[in-house]
């Protein structure tokens, strides 16, 4: 399985094919479960979408315990989360409201889904007036108590991978970033990787005096591609420009100029709230500077700026790592490496990889399966009836 | 309470003291006393800030009696709202753009070194002080906001809060090697007060079309 490299370190090999497939089995049986969640549907399209969306999850899986490569087939599920949710979502809310648009009437009844990006600027005045600042329902579909245990779960088991192994919304901009082979805006300067953090600041002290979700209202470009609040003011038409200008700059533009991924990077206060989850969360990209020759790969290919010099001096990347493995698979010399903290950092350096990849891929496939399959229905509808819903 | 008061006042604390602690630092460390004794210069400092922020609170009220309140509605509404835009297109400025500090206590060194020898227990004080006169513009736009406060209670009222907000970031100060590792709060603290700044600028620009149909 591995042999011994000069300095006591352990380079992993290629692993034969019945031991990649041992490895897969436990997500084959996990995936099914979740995927079928107790029954096998009778309806054609639907099985047609449970195989595909099954045999699509353990191929990814698959190939990334077999090649050792994680950011190349995490980025493709990734991705496919994100697409598949903006068409299974949009579908469902022309389905039932007949637009994207969410009437006031609508939103006083609490029809409003939660997202997870909403989280920083309920706390303070749940905690101030113990009233949750957003209209939406507490249990339910799409409820907040579901949200909130999600992610604290999730925070807890990979703190910042959220971004990478979670959110449908990052997959956007990541598709995005990877359309040119070669940046054309190389240079950010590096203060503006704190900007989350200012942003994080004003929309929880501005929701705080509001007791209204700031950010939802009026910055969060992904409402663009899911709901948006129907405009019947000067303010709204406002709002919503800001929001789809946002989008149009933080998640399409800049991520295919600069191949990062500079709405998570530069802009998300949830972001900057994940990267203090990274310090509580046993699970790291760490850098070996013995093996490092310094070629800056890792630094230009990171899309949320979490390397740079001085963290290849430190041997860790900054706390704004979203564990994609962007770095791990781009470094020629193979010196990063996920790692368990407080583990030996010579050995077992395989094992801490995979002991990442079970529960990240859970997350990811958890998140997606629903999405996908409904995807793939609405699709099948598309083609046959040429209508969606 | 007047909560926006305190709202502006803790959104460009983290400015302020990342800016003025360069000012305030250096001489705690100086005194080289202990953590209980530096509470104390910490204490006096602020009590010369709020001193200045009430002077200005009395100055913005004698604005709102001898010149606004003989002013109509949308005459008001556009004075109000051109102050609100180019106080916070200075804030923008200022948190995006402006490198240098803008705290008017870096610039009383000599004048802080002559009273040094003279009065040294007033030096916290003045220095405090020196920094509540402080034109930066978080404080300008607090000036514009607390000038639409019709009481002379209301406006100090404003100003205290505005203390408050500010005055919780320099709660560490006697810890003073806490701020050895500053420079990312600084740069934070800016880019907030920045944002802050579109948001008033926002508002006035609101004030202004309010004005202009009225």
């Amino acid at each position: 399985m591995k042999k011994d490299a000069p300095g006591g370190r352990s380079i992993p090999i290629k692993r034969s094919l019945l031991k990649t497939f041992l490895l897969c089995l436990p997500m084959m049986l996990l995936t099914f479960m979740m995927l079928t969640q107790g029954s096998i549907p009778t309806e054609g399209g639907r099985l047609f979408a449970l195989a595909v969306t099954f045999f699509f999850f353990n191929v990814l899986f698959f190939l990334m315990v077999r090649t050792e490569k994680t950011d190349r087939f995490r980025s493709i599920l990734f991705v496919t989360l994100a697409v598949c949710f903006v068409i299974s979502f949009v579908s469902n809310l022309i389905e039932v409201r007949g637009s994207m648009a969410i009437s006031r009437a609508d939103m006083i009844e609490g029809e409003t889904p939660f997202c997870h990006l909403v989280i920083p600027m309920t706390i303070i005045p749940a905690v101030l007036t113990k009233t949750i600042i957003f209209p939406g329902k507490i249990l339910g579909d799409h409820a907040i108590a579901g949200m909130f245990v999600l992610w604290i779960g999730i925070s807890l088991a990979l703190g910042r991978g959220l971004c990478s192994w979670f959110c449908f919304f990052g997959g956007l901009e990541d598709g995005f970033s990877r359309i040119l082979k070669r940046p054309l805006i190389k240079n950010i300067n590096k203060k503006w990787t704190y900007l989350p953090y200012a942003v994080l600041l004003v929309v929880v002290l501005m929701a705080a005096l509001t007791l209204s979700p700031t950010y939802c209202e009026w910055l969060c470009p992904f409402k663009t591609v899911t709901e948006f609040v129907e405009i019947t003011s000067v303010k709204v038409l406002m709002q919503t420009i800001i929001f789809v200008s946002l989008f149009i700059g933080l998640v399409v533009v800049l991520p295919i100029l600069t191949k990062r991924r500079t709405q998570c990077g530069l802009f998300c206060p949830l972001g900057a709230v994940q990267s203090v989850t990274n310090k509580t969360n046993p699970f790291e990209v760490r850098i070996d500077q013995g093996k490092c020759v310094k070629c800056n790969k890792c630094v230009s290919v990171c899309p949320t700026f979490s390397i740079d010099e001085e963290s290849l001096g430190r041997e860790r990347v900054k706390t704004s790592c979203t564990k994609c493995g962007k770095c791990v698979d781009a470094c020629p010399q193979k010196a990063l490496f996920y790692h368990v903290k407080g583990a030996s950092l010579t050995s077992g350096l395989d094992r801490y990889r995979l002991l990442f990849l079970y529960p990240a891929f859970v997350v990811l496939a958890t998140m997606a399966g629903g999405f996908v399959q409904d995807a793939i229905v609405k699709t099948i509808k598309l083609i046959s009836t040429g209508s969606m819903i | 309470m007047e909560l926006d008061g305190f709202i502006l006042g803790v959104s460009s604390g983290v400015t302020c003291v990342a800016f003025c602690a360069p000012a305030l630092v250096p001489y705690l460390l100086g005194e080289g006393k202990g953590i209980s004794q530096n509470a104390l210069l910490t204490v006096q400092f602020l009590l010369g800030r709020l001193l200045g922020y009430l002077l200005f609170a009395v100055l913005a009220w004698g604005i709102n009696r001898s010149i606004l309140q003989g002013m109509s509605k949308p005459s008001l509404l556009l004075l109000i709202g051109a102050a609100y835009v180019v106080f916070s297109v200075l804030l923008i400025y200022y948190g995006f753009f402006r490198q240098k500090t803008a705290c008017a206590m870096t610039r009383t060194n000599g004048l802080r070194s002559r009273l040094m020898t003279q009065w040294p227990v007033s030096i916290p004080l003045v220095a405090g002080f020196a920094l509540g006169l402080s034109f930066c513009p978080p404080f300008l736009l607090a000036f514009s906001n607390a000038l639409e406060k019709t009481s002379l209670l209301q406006t100090m009222l404003f100003f205290f809060a505005f203390f408050l907000g500010t005055a919780i970031f320099f709660i560490p100060t006697p810890f003073v090697g806490i701020f050895r590792g500053f420079s990312a709060l600084k740069i934070i603290g800016k880019m907030a007060a920045g944002l802050i700044g579109v948001y008033y600028l926002y508002s006035g620009i609101v004030m202004l079309i309010g004005g202009i149909k009225i």
